[in-house]
């Protein structure tokens, strides 16, 4: 039975925690895949007890790539637990400081991360490859060290708003600690339109509102034809070698696509909702196949069965989580520190992909309707978010008033509970807390990778980029740079080096999963 | 010959990292090659196959390729019940791995209060804890004892996150371009001899006591909203982040995070009082001295700070 089986092992370097992925081969195909979170760092259990605002100061730490957007799930959590009205001016704030760290993230992720792949010795041999090392080498790619330069200039927009990026604390239930002046704005209006430039000539090759013509796939075809700026930007050579690679054949996933909606709209803004529904920005919603469904948290559900907790049949809504470690960590069928949460009993993706799809854009729409939800599509909405997020940003700077409200105190934080959910980078991130006598007695978190790498669940579905790596054909597999390409365009942050073990055996997981 | 580092990451969230990069006048790439650093590997930004990377630790392991600096960042996870299970790499806790490299390292430097003191873990059930202390007690995960090759012990550069030019002006000292004498913690005096309210915009205030009992506006956050600036040791307010600002300039209380006791018990945003008085005083101020010095400095304040005139 094992003849033809190879079990590779791949640990994956992380930035939101240690990952794993293990998959079982088959004929050079992978016929199984099993994501398990490695590190269990207990911050829930951490938060119990402490002051009510303490989780402002916490969940940050969670994660120092989206420390913004943990402090805006905290501050929004805490906010509906004081029934606080957050002013215009600070609602513009806050949402100006996720974007930042969205449109920084979307950018690192592909030069620093995804891209990389391109210059992995397995496609050497192929035209582009020079090009791309050109671009991409590590340490030294031109875009490489133009990503860093300008994403670092473009994060201090927070700095200058919130004292300092990463980690600070600076939004608080009813606004913001901080009260930026007119001269702040500006300085942060000239970091945006520099980054809006740079974003401009070198990963669209032309500007936003050409772009924002493009809205379809024929569209897109005919705007790589139209001229060689086009095709040599970031975005037009990632569709070419995208597409020589395979891009559009790897990866397809669970195809349910889950977001939060994220940016409460002010009440005197002149942006309205993308997509045209909802009450945010970006709206929430469940795709299921291709109808959407209105988003109710209530129908969310954390299951255990496969991650290294104590087993509770059904799983629980975040408001009654519980968060039990089943020490070893090493035996036994369970294989994750992530829990599995799933929407109305299903895994779903999320994402810039999914974000997208709930917003009915439709350009991604079409892409996805012609070409699926694959890894070509799953990082073409990646790379092209920030064309529709850096004009909002510009707008949100020149509609704030420098002399109006940052803050307005809240009522006290005695008792309650609350939840802040949002889209943030890496898709819906969702904290969850209840409050007595001014102490955190619950605190939940949900992270867009517990969705996204999540183990299988109670009916033993697997999650999302487990599915998506089932079918994949791995030529190598000393070298299996086509799982690095699925895993990364789920952006779980994480660098991915393999090991491959000699021999299915070794893997514990073998006979409880009877491959 | 450039020094050769092994960037490992523990328990922790990446932020030092992500504060790396955003090194400015150069780049992180350029000024680690002008001190001459040669990046072995980055968990986050280093790219090589599989097998070279499992190359590249085992000729490390084994002594065959000299490794000259460790940088651990995030805190070394000892739990449950000192297994190191909760963090593991290739099925072994990553603790053991730690111990290894750390013991063919010429240097061993702690990124960031998780690898310095434990940090955000160390109250928790991972019993998370710094490389040689844990807060503020001596031993840590290596022993009291321990000494890296170069016969030093591990250098502690605490912060949540650390402060980038703190990390990259540690490493260019350590060939003997210059001495950095530390402190109790082992960490340098240069960047933790001062402390973060030094330079803090709301110095004026501070001094006449125009203290803020809530958010948004311009004084001191000292006395009621838990500003722990005069108690923190490091450059927050000298170095500045994202070449900009820091937290107590634009009006977040300094939360402590390079003390080896971060995150303290009490509450961030509330400050403990005594008669009105901060419990915890300034660092080495006596509290009757302090008392009388509060009550005169608060009637001398003048106008336009009582109306907050001057701006932040
Ligand atoms: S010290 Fe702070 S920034 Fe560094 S790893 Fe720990 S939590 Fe993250
Ligand atoms: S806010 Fe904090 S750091 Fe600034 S002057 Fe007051 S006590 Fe010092």
């Amino acid at each position: 039975m094992m003849a033809h089986r190879t079990i590779l092992n791949i640990p994956m370097n992380r930035v939101e925690g240690d990952l794993e992925i293990s998959v079982a081969i088959e004929d050079a195909t992978v016929v199984d895949a099993w994501s398990s979170g490695l590190m269990y760092r207990g911050i829930e259990n951490i938060l119990r007890n402490r002051d009510a605002m303490d989780g402002l100061v916490i969940t940050p730490r969670v994660c120092g790539i989206c420390t913004t957007s943990h402090l805006t799930a905290a501050a929004m959590a805490l906010d509906a637990v004081s029934g606080a009205a957050v002013p215009d001016n600070a609602i513009r704030m806050r949402n100006l400081a996720l974007l930042t760290e969205q449109v920084q993230s979307d950018v690192r992720h592909a030069f620093l991360m995804f891209h990389v792949d391109f210059t992995n010795p397995a496609h050497a041999q192929a035209e582009w490859y020079a090009e791309a090392m050109h671009r991409y080498q590590p340490f030294k790619g031109k875009c490489v060290i133009e990503t860093v330069r300008e994403t670092g200039k473009l994060v201090e927009v927070i700095a200058i708003i919130g004292g300092q990026w990463p980690h600070s604390s600076f939004m608080v239930p009813g606004g913001l600690a901080s009260a930026p002046s007119a001269g702040d704005l500006l300085q942060c209006e000239m970091l945006v339109r520099q980054f809006r430039g740079w974003y401009e000539k070198r990963i669209l090759g032309c500007t936003i509102e050409r772009w924002q013509q493009v809205q379809s796939l024929a569209d897109l075809d005919a705007w790589l034809e139209e001229n060689d700026r086009h095709r040599q930007s970031e975005v037009g050579f990632f569709l070419r070698i995208g597409r020589a690679v395979g891009l559009d054949r790897l990866g397809a996933g669970v195809k349910n696509f889950l977001s939060y909606g994220a940016f409460p709209l002010p009440g005197d803004t002149t942006l309205t909702p993308l997509g045209g529904h909802g009450d945010r920005l970006v709206p929430a919603g469940f795709l299921q196949g291709t109808t959407l469904l209105g988003f109710d948290q209530t129908e969310i559900r954390e299951q255990v069965k496969y991650s290294w907790y104590e087993d509770d049949p059904g799983g629980r809504h975040p408001d009654n989580g519980l968060t039990r470690p089943y020490a070893t960590g090493a035996e036994g069928f369970k294989y994750s520190w992530a829990k599995a949460p799933r929407y109305r009993g299903l895994p779903a993706e999320t994402g810039p992909l999914a974000e997208r799809l709930v917003a009915r854009d439709p350009l991604i729409t079409d892409l996805v309707g012609r070409l699926g939800a694959t890894a070509l599509t799953r990082q073409f909405a990646r790379l092209t978010r920030p064309a529709t997020m850096l004009p909002v940003m510009e707008q949100w700077l020149a509609e704030t008033d420098p002399n109006g409200l940052y803050y307005r105190h809240p009522a006290e934080l005695v008792a309650g509970e609350g939840y802040g959910l949002t889209q943030v980078p890496r898709g819906a991130l969702g904290h969850w807390l209840r409050i007595e006598e001014g102490r955190i007695v619950n605190y939940q978190i949900i992270t867009p990778t517990a969705w996204n790498g999540s183990p299988r669940d109670d009916h033993d579905v697997r999650g999302p980029w487990e599915e998506a790596l089932v079918g994949t054909s791995v030529k190598d597999p000393a070298n299996p740079v086509e799982l690095g390409h699925v895993v990364r365009s789920f952006d779980p942050c994480l660098v991915c080096t393999v090991h491959a073990a000699t021999g299915g055996n070794r893997n514990p997981r073998n006979t409880r999963f009877k491959v | 010959m450039p020094l050769s580092l092994f960037w490992l990451q523990g328990g922790g969230c990446s932020g030092d990292s992500m504060a790396l990069l955003n090194l400015e006048g150069p780049n992180l790439f350029a000024q680690l090659e002008y001190i001459g650093i040669e990046l072995l590997w980055h968990p986050s930004l280093s790219h090589g196959t599989p097998r070279q990377y499992d190359e590249l630790l085992a000729a490390l392991l084994a002594g065959e390729r000299p490794l000259d600096i460790l940088c651990l960042e995030g805190a070394v996870i000892r739990g449950p019940g000192g297994t190191g299970m909760y963090d593991t790499h290739r099925r072994r806790p990553k603790k053991d791995l730690i111990a290894a490299l750390a013991h063919r390292a010429r240097y061993v430097v702690a990124v960031g209060t998780c690898a310095s003191f434990g940090g955000v873990g160390g109250d928790g059930d991972v019993e998370a804890t710094g490389l040689q202390y844990r807060k503020r007690q001596k031993g840590g995960f290596l022993g009291a004892d321990f000494t890296s090759g170069a016969g030093l012990p591990v250098i502690n550069l605490p912060g949540c996150p650390c402060h980038p030019e703190i990390v990259v002006r540690m490493l260019a000292s350590l060939e003997g371009h210059w001495a950095l004498p530390l402190n109790e913690f082992n960490s340098p005096l240069q960047w933790y001899g001062m402390l973060v309210h030094q330079g803090c915009i709301r110095n004026e205030y501070h001094e006449y006591r125009v203290e803020e009992t809530d958010f948004g506006r311009r004084g001191c956050l000292f006395f009621h909203l838990g500003c722990q600036g005069p108690l923190t040791h490091g450059p927050c307010n000298k170095l500045r982040w994202n070449n900009r600002n820091s937290k107590t300039s634009a009006g977040v209380p300094c939360l402590g995070c390079t003390d080896p006791e971060f995150p303290k018990q009490h509450p961030f945003f509330k400050t403990r009082n005594i008669a009105g008085i901060p419990y915890d005083l300034p660092e080495g101020v006596d509290r009757a001295h302090y008392l009388a010095y509060k009550g005169m400095a608060a009637a001398a304040a003048p106008e336009r700070l009582l109306a907050r005139k001057t701006r932040v």
